[in-house]
């Protein structure tokens, strides 16, 4: 964590909460939870609304799809923190070797035409977004999704270009498999509204 | 009782609104052009345009001394937070508005056919 006003707290408050997090959790308690409770008001409330509608609201994609979206837009950015993470809550909801799989290649994964043809969208969303078209939409159309699941997909992809790169600026301390897999547990059944 | 359906809209609305027009401890204009500047657009002064630039194209390799540069300029870790937030904001609400966008073209035309 590059920001050491985030790593300890910015208020008495936060200071003990983050302390008493990580004695009941039994483990440090990720910076990505550090971020949103640091400066609130400013980044945390709104960007947390939007998250949790996002990744948890009512939507034609699962938990887990939306988890997966979420794990392999990280893949394309370069971070390692959020694959960990998002991987593990997608582990939780799917199978943890599909999940593997389609974080190696989506493209040979056994899930559905749809959700590979929005990955696809998405891949290019992220990596090349000047050239998305209405041609990019009208396949992710032709593979049986509908303009709001289309959408709903849209808004996890924005979600999570905006994440990671927090995540990667300011070098989120990378918990280990087992403390990801806690993680996960707490970000299911808490969600993300901070 | 359904829960209604996310306003993706308003929510992303509300979120560029808070960062880039709120109060901050930043100024508005530095939040602003790094948000720009993530997204693809004009220089800033140094050191922030490194920073900024970084964010948008290549957030991995973004490194100690290009935030501590940016926490120096800004006065605080908190003024460097609202900054970076910015750029990474700018960027993914680029991606945000062109998907969306060739979403609202497709859905056109398929309702046209």
């Amino acid at each position: 964590m590059r920001l050491q006003e985030i790593d300890r707290g910015d208020s008495i408050f936060n200071r003990l909460l983050i302390a008493f997090i990580s004695l009941v959790s039994g483990m440090r308690l990720p910076d990505a939870a550090r971020v949103a409770f640091y400066h609130k008001d400013f980044f945390g409330s709104p960007m947390g609304a939007w998250t949790q509608a996002a990744m948890r609201g009512p939507s034609a994609w699962s938990v887990g799809d939306r988890e997966l979206m979420a794990a392999l837009v990280a893949k394309w950015n370069s971070c390692d923190f959020c694959v960990g993470a998002h991987g593990a809550v997608a582990a939780k909801e799917i199978e943890r070797s599909l999940v593997d799989t389609a974080l190696a290649d989506y493209r040979v994964a056994p899930i559905s035409d749809g959700l590979k043809a929005t990955l696809e969208f998405l891949e290019a969303m992220t990596l090349r977004p000047t050239e998305l078209t209405s041609k990019s939409a009208a396949a992710v159309f032709e593979a049986g999704v509908g303009a709001e699941a289309l959408k709903d997909a849209i808004a996890v992809g924005a979600i999570f270009n905006i994440v990671v790169r927090y995540a990667n600026a300011l070098d989120f301390a990378l918990p280990t498999a087992n403390e990801f897999d806690r993680a996960a547990s707490m970000l299911l059944k808490r969600g993300y509204a901070s | 009782m359904t829960a209604s359906r996310p306003d993706h809209r308003a929510l992303a609305e509300a979120l560029r609104y808070r960062v880039l027009e709120g109060r901050g401890v930043s100024d508005h204009a530095t939040r602003k052009a790094a948000a720009d500047r993530a997204a693809g657009g004009p220089a800033m002064a140094v050191p922030y345009d490194d920073l900024a630039s970084q964010i948008g194209e290549c957030s991995h390799r973004v490194t100690d001394a290009q935030v501590q540069g940016v926490v120096q300029a800004a006065g605080s870790e908190n003024a460097a937070f609202e900054i970076i937030a910015a750029a990474a904001m700018g960027a993914g609400l680029m991606r945000w508005r062109l998907a969306l966008k060739a979403l609202d073209e497709a859905s056109d035309a398929s309702a046209g056919n």
